[in-house]
């Protein structure tokens, strides 16, 4: 089993009375890019932080790149790379100033320093920019030091705190692909994010909710996880649509998509009818009701309603 | 939160780490102007004002003088009043409303009256009667200028051979020592190191560490293998040089513009100044563990360090103040350096006579710094 970069058991974490983490299984190998999903607070950066050796487990235990993040958490700080949700590297140095500091703090010598520092530019296209200052870089090109910077000490474990958070669409696919790049040659990377879609270009998925993790496996898996079938409405009023058919009996789950309603449903049939005649009692306009296939977000929308019920 | 990556020895204080974090702070530095040009111009600024223009030294008093004996020897005295150069005779008058007409409309700050029979009663071996009259709205010059008057008098009498030894029979010949013309830049111009030392080095480190938390630097700093001392002990010791450059500007300043000798051992200063540095950065180091934004931080200085400029000595003598407040500046810092700055500048102490000054200060050192330094761990982790 040494192609596992990252294993967690039962991995926990409270504060005071709330448990921010509660019994997380992971493994994640190398090469491959798992999607942590969540809301704020869900959980997320907590996971995180006790994956990179800064803050202790209070139970369970967690191994990243070989090293116990109980026991060797400095040796866990050596073996990976971060990348943190908010811009954390000096705005007021330059991007290759940036980059010789912390390549100095990972004890590289001088030569091989030197070297890294031109192999992380070229790889994240930075090389043009090597002197300016970050802060006259864009979202997406802050990013991309903050990406370069994690990798200057090659780890073989990279972790992304939501690294497309306030980047432009073009930047964000420039980003990926540079991702997919890192897990080609081999390295694993721990992306946390809220955008369905990015999660939909993971090998694996984890959601968490309250520190819980819900579910588990490829985009895939999840997708036909979805219990049930889903029906794409078109109406309007939205909001109004939106309370009405959330309270018809047989749904499961609803999200609202543009103009459009997604109902996880376990019946499409008699929901149909139902749906059809609320909306003539209530005075909603339903353009089309047809069935289509899962995405992500459908499958947290029905996670979230399950939860709910389980309250 | 968690403690084990923090209990690492001490072992190697100045690594390659630490040294990252000091390039890293002097390149902060060379882009932040406005700090660069607040460390060289408020140390330039305040030494011109309080080299120049705050000036308590008494000298060219107006003087108006009433001379009722009109003799050689009331006319020598009047001459040795006008040699001494704080006195300026401007202006001799017949009676005594002239006096007062010349002090109230505020020309003449000291009128001098001379008595008829002034001659007369010293050559009769009798204690002859002079008068100064002194404006005493500024308490200071006032005092300075009677005090002046006397001596003056008494030299005079002492010269002249006037008076019979029984007469007199204290010989009291005061002297000033350290400072024997009372100029006032010796006083405040080598205080200067300490007043610029607390006034600018806490804010300025204190502002440096809580930029790292403000800016988010500190949670990419702990992914890293740097170990929070390093990260400390880097981000002090920028500021640990610039304290000893803006010292060492302020005292050649003293010494070549105000032609204010240093007396004692510079590497006794030089020594003493590191240790009320010390104290300083423990301060900032103790306010940004305290404050989470830079504009937090220096407010919280300045609350400790604007009381310290009135409460050390700095300007007004301590012997004068109520108790309760003398008492208050014992635990300035300020308090003791002046004490230090100054016995070494102006008198040549030594370390030895010092001792009263240092041990508070060395306390002070441990104190501050062993409470900020196990707070900055627990704010880091």
């Amino acid at each position: 089993m040494n192609d596992v970069a990252i294993e967690t058991k039962d991995l926990t974490r409270r504060f005071g009375d709330r448990t921010a983490v509660d019994h997380v299984n992971i493994t994640i190998r190398y090469g491959e890019i798992f999607g942590y999903l969540g809301a704020n607070g869900a959980g997320k950066s907590t996971t995180i932080r006790m994956l990179c050796g800064i803050l202790m487990p209070t139970s369970g235990t967690a191994v990243v790149g070989g090293y116990d993040v109980t026991t060797d958490p400095e040796s866990v700080k050596k073996s990976i790379g971060y990348v943190s949700q908010k811009f954390s590297l000096y705005q007021d140095l330059t991007v290759k100033e940036n980059l010789e500091f912390f390549g100095r703090i990972y004890q590289l010598e001088s030569r091989r320093l030197r070297d890294r520092i031109e192999s992380v530019l070229r790889l994240t296209g930075l090389k043009e920019y090597e002197n300016h200052l970050a802060r006259e870089l864009s979202g997406g090109w802050k990013q991309r030091l903050a990406v370069a910077n994690g990798l200057l000490h090659e780890p073989k474990i990279l972790f992304l705190d939501e690294p497309t958070a306030g980047v432009d669409p073009m930047s964000r696919r420039g980003i990926w692909e540079l991702l997919y790049q890192l897990a080609d040659q081999g390295v694993s990377l721990f992306v946390t994010t809220h955008y369905m879609e990015e999660a939909e270009r993971c090998n694996q998925v984890a959601i968490i909710a309250r520190g819980k993790m819900l579910r588990g496996g490829t985009p895939r898996e999840l997708r036909e996880s979805v219990s049930g079938q889903l029906l794409e409405v078109e109406c309007s009023p939205l909001m109004k649509a939106s309370q009405a058919f959330g309270r018809l009996p047989g749904v499961v789950g609803l999200t609202a998509y543009g103009t459009t309603l997604h109902l996880n449903v376990d019946n499409p049939k008699t929901v149909e009818t139902a749906l059809r005649e609320t909306a003539r009692a209530q005075n909603i306009a339903v353009t089309s009701v047809k069935p289509i296939a899962a995405s992500l977000e459908d499958v947290f929308a029905s996670l979230e309603k399950e939860m709910g019920a389980g309250d | 939160m968690c403690s084990r990556p923090l209990k690492r020895r001490w072992a190697p204080v100045i690594n390659a780490n630490i040294f990252a974090m000091v390039q890293k702070e002097f390149r902060h530095l060379s882009r932040d102007k406005r700090t660069v040009r607040l460390i060289i111009f408020m140390p330039l600024l305040q030494m011109l004002i309080y080299g120049f223009a705050i000036d308590t030294d008494v000298k060219h008093l107006y003087t108006v003088v009433q001379d009722e004996d009109q003799t050689p020897i009331s006319r020598r005295l009047i001459q040795s009043f006008e040699q001494s150069a704080y006195f300026d005779i401007k202006k001799y008058v017949q009676n005594p409303q002239d006096f007062r007409e010349a002090l109230d409309r505020g020309g003449a700050k000291a009128c001098l009256h001379i008595p008829p029979n002034f001659a007369k009663d010293i050559l009769a071996g009798r204690v002859p009667q002079v008068q100064l009259l002194v404006d005493g709205t500024d308490s200071n010059p006032a005092n300075t200028a009677l005090n002046t008057g006397v001596a003056i008098v008494q030299s005079f009498v002492q010269k002249e051979g006037l008076v019979p030894i029984q007469v007199l029979p204290i010989d009291f010949r005061p002297r000033m020592w350290y400072n024997p013309d009372l100029k006032s830049a010796y006083f405040f111009v080598p205080g200067l190191v300490g007043l610029l030392i607390m006034l600018l080095i806490p804010v300025i480190t204190a502002t440096a560490i809580v930029r790292e938390k403000e800016n988010g630097n500190i949670e990419q700093l702990l992914v890293t293998p740097i170990k929070p001392y390093e990260i400390m002990i880097g981000k002090i010791i920028p500021y640990v040089f610039i304290g000893l450059i803006i010292a060492a500007l302020i005292l050649s300043g003293a010494h070549f513009i105000f032609q204010v000798p240093i007396r004692g051992n510079p590497i006794t200063l030089f020594a003493l100044t590191l240790l009320f540095l010390t104290v300083c950065l423990g301060i900032g180091l103790l306010a940004s563990t305290i404050a989470s934004t830079q504009q937090q931080a220096s407010q919280l200085v300045m609350f400790f360090a604007a009381p310290s400029i009135l409460l050390s000595g700095f300007i007004f003598p301590r012997e004068n103040m109520p108790l309760p407040i003398y008492y208050l500046g014992t635990i300035i810092p300020l308090t003791y350096y002046l004490k230090i700055v100054r016995g070494v500048v102006l008198k040549g102490l030594g370390l030895w006579q010092l001792r009263d000054q240092i041990l508070p200060l060395v306390i002070m050192a441990f104190v501050i710094l062993f409470i900020s330094v196990r707070k900055f761990h627990k704010r880091l982790a």
